[in-house]
């Protein structure tokens, strides 16, 4: 034996290096072999390839798809700030000013005013007790509850007051503070938190009425430059539109951009809307009219009699003469230059009516005349009709005054901004509690706010098949048991949930069992979390059955040689059997992947806002169905390509040699 | 050939019986068998007559239906832990039962760190140790596609020697190798039975037998039929049964 092993070792085996076989040929460079791969497709393949690139090139530059891909993937900025809404509890007040002011009384509350304005709300406590020491950095009392010491600059309000001789203290402090806002900034050891956002206006440099410059010497902001800070007064922004609807407190236009914006009456200093007036001659409002007779109206010249006319249909009470002037008496129209010559002819009783539609600043003109000259023999049956929806209407809002500091300014436009953003780094070490967590904008930088489109897809999916391949492991290998009992349930879960359409167990999940738990164990589950618990419910029963007949295809000798080496049945599982089984099980595994990815679109069923959903609400705002059902197509076509890539090279990779 | 030592496998009238569509079927009917440390015993027997079933029962990868079976005073029904006695009994399959997807190391290596709880270190070394002892140190980082069935039986017997049994198992060790492998085996086997290892050898290599066994015993229909030494069993046996059998086989 001894001389077999020495003969085999004294003869390795020498291949010779492949770069030196003799020929000189070098192995064929990248390009070359894509060019020869390409040269081995057959023809149909190349035209298809070609075309499916013009598709995802023309897809790609074309703006109609790009607007498309926006909304379908939650319109992600590049970075962003707000990295969360925080609301978080400090134990120590202290560290968040930083600074003690002093022992005196005023000074302390100092310090706890300045608190109190950046922070967002304080717990404080009363305590009552009689003083035992008392040092320049904090005060110990003797009270109910045992000695409490309490650092001075906490305490909000102090009363002292004799009792029996001994100073008895009643003192107000801050035990903790509560600072919520934004996370803008995390490391290892601090957290910054924007207390308060920054407000800021831009606005045309047109609509300046007047400057002032504030001194730098008045500004408490390190590093300002003279002229930065100035207080400005500013003219009324003019916003035209086309009116939706007015009230007595709100006025909401259309803009020309296609957004609604709603303005209140308050802000508003005027508004131009077409407004029809109706004026009577005093004595014709009470003439009696006889078919055939005549009404004359009065009118200005150059304002639209006909569609004056055509407005008075509208109302709901046409005043008497007027009344009949729709055929049943000839109507005699007089224009007249001016609106006050054609006022004074009216109250002459030259014309019975006046009528005048204006959508200027004079459209309210009569009321005031009417009011200044009551002897003039004019009368307003009715307040002048200012059109209710669909006009135009130019609104100019109050005057206002700003002050701050500039940003930038070019000749058209200025950016002042009005609030400055603040800001407070906290200890991460001092934080007792997080309140709540939501996270901000969705950006690269921060994918954990992308909550809609594909992201959501995509997280679903991959939170559901994690779970899918526990479940399925689980049932997996109590298919493989010889107990009846686990037998009989494994089977049970995989034949009912394998019948049942994942439609039906989604809708089970989000509407049967979610308000079930809710009710039992007060746990209230998200919509996102019950569509990861259905598709992986559902999924379960296939993956058990990949796990099992994985399980099965391992030879029964493996699991006899490793128990015959002493291992438990568990160990033999996880050391022997399941490395091998899952070797055996991942092109399945890697298929039923791509498959669930696909079936996520199935969840939009639960209002949840998934990359088909996002689709849907596209095209039904857009009636663009072609390139929006196009855009999701193509989307989780890319996403399974790629995906099915990955799969293939796990496989070659996890492969055996042989 | 006689030791003044207690068996360490003590076999007590055992039955095990297997239920299948066809009907029961009686693997072992009543054998009775003592095995003293240090002693290699090889069974042979016609196809069917139990021999698998019998080594199966004493590494309890199948119970009995009656009668009962001591190894190293430890009785295997009903033992606490039976994982410690299994690792105590090494065990060859004639499948060679390699894991395909670790290396002849790796495989060596597995049951010590999990069984045994030895650290990496010494569990490589005691499984480079064993593989030199096998002869096929060189082969440590080739896989069993990549070895061939020679190789891949002795890394088997390596894997079981790593446990430190106090016994080993062979069943058919050889019959799935072809014959110019069957040397490399039994060389190690040989060198096995030298050091004085207990051995339970299911083969009918009669040259080992004569070679290394003290004892051969004849199996057929799940009893034993007769037991001697080798030399004595296969040239001069004493039943009709075995005298058949042996004429078929030679
Ligand atoms: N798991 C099992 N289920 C059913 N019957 C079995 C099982 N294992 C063995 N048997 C039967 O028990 C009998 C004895 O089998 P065993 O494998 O012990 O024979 P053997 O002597 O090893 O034969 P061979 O030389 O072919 O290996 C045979 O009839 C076999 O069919
Ligand atoms: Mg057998």
């Amino acid at each position: 034996m001894d001389e077999r092993t020495r003969t085999e070792q004294s003869q390795p085996i020498h291949l010779p290096p492949p770069d030196e076989s003799g020929d000189g040929l070098t192995p064929p460079g990248p390009y070359e072999r894509i060019i020869n791969w390409l040269a081995g497709l057959p023809w149909w393949a190349l035209i298809l390839g070609v075309v499916a690139v013009a598709v995802l090139y023309s897809m790609l530059t074309s703006e109609a798809y790009r607007r498309v891909i926006q909304s379908l993937t939650d319109n992600p900025q590049s970075s962003t700030e707000d990295l969360y809404n925080v609301v978080q509890i400090v134990g120590e007040p202290t560290m968040i000013v930083g600074r003690y002011a002093g022992e005196t009384q005023d000074s302390v509350t100092t310090v706890v005013d300045e608190l109190l304005d950046t922070v967002i709300g304080t717990s404080q406590v009363t305590r009552t007790g009689f003083l035992l020491a008392e040092d320049p950095a904090s005060i110990t009392l003797r009270t109910d509850g045992g000695l409490v010491t309490i650092p001075k600059d906490r305490i909000v309000d102090e009363q002292r007051e004799m009792v029996g001789g001994n100073e008895q203290i009643t003192l107000t402090y801050i035990e903790r503070v509560t600072v919520s806002g934004t996370l803008t900034k995390r490391t290892d050891k601090t957290m910054t938190i924007r207390t308060v956002n920054e407000a800021a206006q831009t606005f045309a440099v047109s609509r300046v009425l007047s400057r002032t410059v504030i001194p730098c010497t008045q500004v408490n902001a390190p590093g300002c430059e003279e002229g930065e800070y100035v207080t400005i007064e500013r003219q009324g922004e003019i916003v035209t539109g086309t009116l939706n609807t007015l009230s007595n407190t709100n006025l909401s236009l259309s803009l020309p951009d296609g957004n609604t914006r709603e303005i209140r009456r308050s802000d508003i200093d005027r508004f131009d809307v077409p407004t029809l007036t109706v004026a009577l001659n005093a004595r014709s409002a009470a003439r009696s009219i006889v078919p055939d007779d005549e009404v004359r109206i009065a009118f200005v010249l150059d304002t639209d009699i006909m569609k004056a006319l055509d407005e008075l249909e509208t109302l709901d009470d046409v005043p008497v003469p007027l009344r009949y002037a729709d055929g049943q008496s000839r109507v005699v129209l007089i224009g007249y230059g001016t609106l006050d010559e054609a006022l004074a002819a009216t109250g002459a009783g030259e014309a019975d009516a006046l009528l005048y539609l204006d959508d200027g600043p004079d459209r309210r003109y009569v009321e005031t005349w009417v009011e200044d000259n009551p002897r003039a023999g004019v009368a307003l049956p009715t307040p002048p009709r200012e059109c209710q929806k669909g006009c135009k209407v130019t609104v100019k809002l109050n005057d206002d005054v700003l002050t701050g500091r500039i940003e930038w300014e070019t000749d058209d436009e200025i950016r002042l901004v009005t609030t400055e953003a603040q800001y407070i780094d906290l200890d991460r070490s001092k934080i007792v509690e997080n309140r709540r967590m939501e996270p901000g904008a969705c950006a690269l930088n921060n994918l954990r706010g992308c909550n809609a489109g594909i992201f959501l897809t995509l997280r679903v999916t991959f939170q559901a098949y994690g779970l899918a391949l526990l479940i399925g492991l689980f049932f997996g290998l109590l298919r493989v048991q010889t107990n009846p009992v686990l037998y009989a349930v494994s089977t049970l879960y995989v034949e009912v949930v394998r019948g049942i359409p994942l439609l039906v167990i989604l809708l089970y999940a989000g509407f049967v069992v979610s308000p079930q738990i809710r009710d039992t164990f007060g746990v209230n589950l998200s919509d996102e979390q019950e569509a990861v618990l259905g598709l992986a419910f559902g999924y379960g029963a296939f993956i058990a059955e990949i796990f099992r007949a994985g399980i099965q295809s391992i030879s029964r000798g493996q699991m006899e040689a490793a128990r015959s080496l002493g291992m438990s049945y568990p160990q033999g599982m996880r050391f022997v059997v399941l490395p091998q089984a899952v070797r055996v099980v991942l092109p399945p595994l890697g298929n039923d992947f791509i498959a669930m990815l696909k079936d996520s679109a199935l969840i939009s069923v639960l209002a949840l806002p998934d990359l088909l959903q996002l689709g849907r609400l596209y095209v039904s705002r857009t009636f663009r169905a072609f390139e929006g059902y196009n855009t999701v197509a193509i989307l989780y076509l890319l996403m399974t390509l790629f995906l099915s890539m990955v799969v293939r090279i796990i496989e070659r990779r996890t492969r055996l040699p042989h | 050939m006689s030791q003044p030592l207690e068996p360490i496998i003590k076999i007590e009238n055992a039955h095990k019986r297997f239920h299948t569509l066809r009907g029961t079927v009686h693997a072992l009917n009543g054998v009775s068998l003592n095995i003293k440390p240090g002693e290699v015993v090889v069974i042979v027997g016609p196809s069917g007559s139990g021999k698998s079933t019998l080594l199966r029962c004493i590494n309890r990868l199948e119970t009995l239906d009656g009668g009962s079976i001591t190894v190293d005073g430890i009785l295997l029904k009903g033992a606490r832990n039976i994982n410690k006695v299994r690792a105590e009994v090494g065990m060859v399959f004639q499948q060679f039962n390699l894991f395909p997807d670790r290396t002849a190391l790796g495989n060596i290596v597995l049951a010590q760190r999990v069984v045994r709880k030895r650290k990496k270190a010494e569990a490589m070394a005691r499984a480079n140790e064993l593989l030199a002892k096998v002869g096929i140190p060189e082969k440590a980082d080739s896989y069993p596609a990549q070895l061939s069935g020679g190789q891949q039986q002795r890394v088997a017997i390596a894997r079981a020697l790593a446990m430190n049994p106090k016994i080993m198992l062979f069943d058919e060790p050889t019959s799935a190798l072809d014959p110019e492998m069957i040397k490399e085996v039994l060389d190690v086997m040989l060198t096995l039975a030298r050091e004085g290892m207990t051995m339970v050898v299911v083969s009918h290599e009669m040259g080992f037998a004569r070679a290394a066994a003290d004892r051969a015993v004849f199996m057929d229909g799940g009893v034993i039929i007769e037991e001697d030494a080798p030399d004595v069993l296969f040239s001069n046996p004493s039943h009709e049964r075995t005298k058949l059998f042996l004429s078929k086989i030679l």
